[in-house]
């Protein structure tokens, strides 16, 4: 009997252990973790997700809005707790440096499976025949062409201080395009819509996820692979004197956050470093706030009722 | 130009002062234009001779923020306890006892005009949706506003007190008016923390000037004999300026106070740029970035509603006025309290409201819809201006007429025959005695067809200290080109070529557009009560609206910036230009009519004249205006001195950032410097 007894304690410590494995401690609850909540709707579906997750582990969340660029000074403070979609195309160089002084910390890759290239809303298919293939840019760069760029035809890029990726593609291929850098985010989508209320030619950089890529009908230019290769060996690609003459390389959205949050509020660590969200989840949530005009958490409330299997199990893996 | 041309109004043969900087100035540019080709070193200032001092201004700054960063952390932490409390009072107060509040409160400044002023731009805040983003932003302005009016009321004292500071306060000033905001926002985040505080001292630090400038301004005008009087009563020295000579500049000092006001509210979108705060300038760059110009128009107009709330409220304070009836404006207080009372129970809430959505998106399918219609002859607007405008004034005729463009290629000859052209012209113009105006016709056809953005550095280095001798002498001089070789040797000058050329061609079009519209409203009430509401519109709402119409209609690129700049800084050539025009003493104009002058020959030989100093007062905001508006134009993909700021923030370059925005604060002063120096001239030529 009495061996029974122990032999039983010892399992109920045994189960106590295996699932104190993952586990971990709530923390200070009563005090609100702080999410940045930056400039695009994606982000507001992406943080309002991880903020629903974070109550449903009985945390108290805040929201704070914060410019993209501006926010990890902010972050290494302790004045911001986390952020949770970081672009690789479009982060600071101070991110970079507070990272290596241990100031902020990375917190793994959102799982969102974002794509760049060279871009155009559908009507202009029928202005240059041939796209999607990006050999037909050649001929019809004249078609493109406006008052800065002539003789080329004009390929609206990202802002100056987003890189030029837009630019390179031209210089690797060859094309006779000259690349105008966009200014900011409002100025590409003013762009792509004049062009689509004008029915007039466009070519952008742009991205996806993005709400504008169903709202504008936005296509991409089909490109050779963007292998490590081309951007090292010139002999790579159709163009054998130069690199970049391919497309994009895959672009990583990450999370990253407070070092101090990992000791502070450990569950939440835990459940924010697991958090993963997919383009097909993300996509028609934006589209539900940008195009139909819902609110971010109607949206997203009505997610998470409908999608418990995909996020429950993170939560629970950290708290119980 | 017609300064110029006056100087130099003396007999052909005596060769004035003007005369003589112009030639001198045409003999380096035909120095320049010949030898360049073979000289390197003549066109582009030699890279050997460049400093570093981007990295140099980085490391200084970088020091100075490690050194001080405690201090002002330490500070911003203290003025969040009344940045939130004032925050939390208005975020809770209901609605309706904030409307009776001031509805109330404009009883009492001004009657039922204002009290209705009051009641309609508030409730329009209510119906607009924005009542909780609009209080956030009050609250900024709350906070900063009394932080400024402090600041420049120590630095106006200061410089009345000690008058050998004078110019140097005034430097300061121009300083924190000029150097544009965004260039030192990232040392000032790393510096203050994140967070609502940094825009709110972003905005003190903007708005502090004008309240500086009209402290020292009230000062000096306050008469001897009250002056004297203090001095009798045998107060301290303290005494006699808090407790007499500070009230008896009352009036000037409210007047500062209302431009402190309104300088502060046209902030408070860059402190939405950082963030940490729901306010309305969130709200306008979120819907920017949609590029919906309905919603952001809206919120934009609150900011406009405001702004007009406060400005006329405050304007009023400084005047003398009757006192209205207490027992009314508690009477209309207690109506709000009442109705706050209902909605609280009733439990109405003015979040939801969203009653003028449907206007917003009628204005931003009416865009679209226009955009549709009216594509190819805007783009044959766009594509005319550039041809035949703006790309030839940025990289002059020589490079710009192509056969894409004009429809010929231009020659060797067709330079030599140009230039002839214009000696001709100029020699005509120094035959007739207009020696000045012929060699300025020779030097701008130098220029035009050069292209401002590739002339030589020696060309525009020795102009502007031409155009420093001309205005008020050898000191002038020498702080232009100091000034001006920092730029060179800080490796910036390519970049404040264009910037130069861009804002030259809005300053340039806005002085004629602006000169021709203030005319006509001085001619006609008519016309200005149409356009004053506009321009106080186009004074407060957040300029970064109307960038989604300018590109939907005209697309990235320099001529919709060009546009952009000119809609903000046209406003101050309009306002100066009426103001110059209708101010004209009555005894002259008596005197002009009774000698048998109509109303158009009094206009240009009466009042024209005598309005030209204030007219050159207004040129001179119109350039700061559109200094100020070069870097707002950097995210319609400007190049020049704007995007090395734009890039200095992305990168959190913090030596980059503050060199260019140095630079930029250069271009405006010198230009400032030297408008002012020409309008000093006449004011001494008038016997003013």
């Amino acid at each position: 009997m009495k061996s029974l007894m122990k032999s039983g304690l010892s399992v109920l410590a045994l189960t106590a252990m295996a699932t104190g494995a993952f586990a971990a401690d709530l923390g200070a609850k009563d005090e609100p973790i702080k999410l940045a909540i930056n400039e695009w709707t994606g982000q507001h579906v992406t943080t309002h997700v991880a903020a629903e997750m974070l109550r449903a582990a009985g945390y108290e969340v805040e929201f704070v809005t914060a410019g993209m660029l501006n926010q990890f000074q902010a972050i290494a403070d302790g004045d911001i707790h986390a952020t949770l979609e970081i672009w690789s195309s479009n982060v600071s160089d101070q991110y970079a440096v507070l990272k290596g002084e241990g100031k902020l910390e990375e917190l793994s890759d959102l799982g969102l499976d974002a794509r760049e290239g060279i871009a155009y809303p559908a009507h202009v298919e029928e202005l240059c025949p041939g796209l999607p293939a990006w050999e037909a840019l050649k001929d019809c760069a004249m078609n493109f062409a406006t008052a800065e760029t002539l003789p080329m035809g004009r390929l609206v890029d990202y802002p100056a201080d987003w890189g030029t990726p837009g630019a390179d593609r031209m210089t690797g291929l060859e094309l006779p395009f000259k690349a105008i850098p966009a200014g900011s985010e409002g100025a590409l989508i003013a762009e792509l819509r004049a062009s689509t209320e004008k029915k007039s030619p466009l070519l952008v950089t742009f991205w996806q996820p993005h709400w504008a890529m169903s709202a504008y009908d936005v296509k991409f230019v089909t490109l050779p692979a963007g292998e490590d290769a081309c951007f090292t060996d010139p002999a790579w690609g159709p163009n054998p004197n130069a690199i970049n003459d391919c497309d994009f390389a895959a672009s990583r959205i990450f999370k990253a956050g407070w070092p101090g949050l990992k000791d502070k509020w450990p569950a939440a660590h835990e459940i924010l470093v697991n958090y993963q969200l997919a383009v097909e989840d993300q996509q028609p949530m934006m589209g539900a706030v940008d195009v139909d005009g819902k609110s971010v958490e109607e949206v997203v409330s009505a997610w998470m009722g409908a999608n418990e299997a995909k996020w429950k199990p993170v939560v629970d893996a950290a708290t119980k | 130009m017609a300064v110029v041309e006056e100087v130099s109004g003396g007999r052909g043969l005596d060769i004035t002062r003007g005369a003589k900087a112009a030639l001198l100035v045409l003999a380096v540019g035909i120095t320049c234009r010949l030898l360049g080709a073979q000289f390197d070193w003549l066109v582009a200032w030699p890279e050997a001779l460049t400093v570093p001092m981007t990295d140099w201004v980085g490391a200084v700054v970088g020091w100075f923020l490690s050194v001080f960063k405690p201090v002002a952390r330490a500070f911003s932490y203290l003025i969040s306890f009344p940045m939130e409390w004032v925050g939390a009072v208005l975020r809770y107060s209901p609605w309706p006892l904030t409307v009776g509040l001031v509805t109330a409160l404009g009883w009492l400044i001004g009657g039922a005009r204002m009290a209705a002023l009051g009641f309609f731009g508030l409730s329009f805040v209510v119906i607009s949706g924005y009542w909780t983003e609009g209080m956030n932003t009050l609250a900024l302005v709350a906070v900063s506003v009394p932080l400024a009016a402090i600041m420049g009321m120590a630095i106006g004292i200061a410089a009345f007190e000690f008058p050998r500071f004078k110019g140097a306060v005034n430097a300061l000033l121009d300083i924190m008016q000029t150097v544009p905001t965004f260039a030192y926002l990232t040392p000032l985040i790393v510096l203050f923390g994140f967070g609502p505080v940094v825009g709110l001292i972003a905005s003190a630090i903007y708005a502090a000037p004008p309240m500086a400038r009209n402290v020292l301004l009230g000062l000096e005008r306050v008469e001897e004999d009250i002056r004297e009087a203090a001095v009798m009563s045998g107060g301290t020295r303290r005494q006699q300026l808090f407790l007499i000579e500070l009230p008896a500049a009352g009036q000037q000092i409210m007047v500062g106070f209302n431009q402190c006001l309104m300088a502060a509210l046209s902030m408070v979108i860059i402190a939405a740029v950082i963030g940490g705060f729901k306010d309305i300038g969130w709200e306008v760059l979120l819907t920017m970035r949609k590029a919906q110009f309905g919603p952001a128009f809206l919120a934009g107009t609150v900011i406009v509603v405001f702004a007009v709330v406060i400005d006329r409220m405050s304007a009023a304070l400084a005047e003398p006025r009757e006192p209205q009836s207490k027992r009314v404006a508690l009477g209309i207080f207690a109506i709000g309290a009442g109705v706050a009372l209902w909605s609280v129970f009733a439990g109405w809430s003015p979040n939801g409201v969203a009653w003028l959505d449907g206007w917003a998106e009628a204005v931003d399918a009416g865009v679209g819809t226009f955009t549709a219609n009216n594509g190819a002859t805007l783009d044959a607007v766009k594509n005319t201006s550039m041809f035949y405008g703006l790309l030839p004034l940025r990289i002059g005729l020589a490079d710009a007429v192509l056969p894409f463009t004009w429809g010929f290629q231009w020659t060797a000859m067709h330079s030599l025959m140009f230039f002839a052209a214009s000696a001709a012209i100029g020699g005509l113009l120094a035959w007739r005695d207009h020696l000045t105006a012929g060699v300025v016709v020779v030097i701008a056809a130098l220029l035009l067809e050069i292209g401002i953005a590739q002339a030589p550095w020696p060309l525009m280095l020795v102009g502007a200290a031409a155009l420093g001798w001309v205005a008020s002498g050898w000191k002038l001089v020498r702080l232009v080109v100091i000034l001006l070789g920092l730029i060179l040797i800080s490796g910036l000058w390519e970049r404040a070529l264009l910037s130069l050329y861009l804002s030259g061609a809005s300053v340039a079009a806005c002085a004629f557009v602006g000169g021709v519209l203030g005319f006509l409203s001085a001619m006609s009430t008519r016309v200005w009560t149409v356009v004053r509401p506009i321009c106080d519109m186009l004074q407060t709402i957040p300029l970064f609206v109307f960038l989604i119409p300018v590109l939907m209609f005209f697309q990235i690129g320099e001529f919709s910036a060009f546009l952009a700049i000119c809609m903000y800084a046209v406003v101050p050539m309009i306002r100066y230009t009426r103001q110059g025009l209708i101010s004209t003493p009555e005894e002259m104009i008596e005197a002009a009519t009774a000698s048998g002058a109509g109303k158009w020959q009094t206009m240009f030989e009466v009042r024209a004249p005598y309005a030209a100093p204030t007219i050159l007062l207004g040129l001179n905001q119109t350039i700061l205006y559109a200094f100020a508006m070069l870097v707002i134009a950097a995210l319609i993909g400007t190049t020049g001195l704007g995007q090395s700021i734009y890039l200095a923030l992305g990168q959190a370059d913090v030596g980059l950032g503050v060199t260019a925005g140095a630079a930029m604060a250069i271009l405006a002063l010198v230009a400032d410097r030297l408008v002012q120096g020409f309008a000093e001239e006449r004011r001494k030529a008038l016997g003013l």
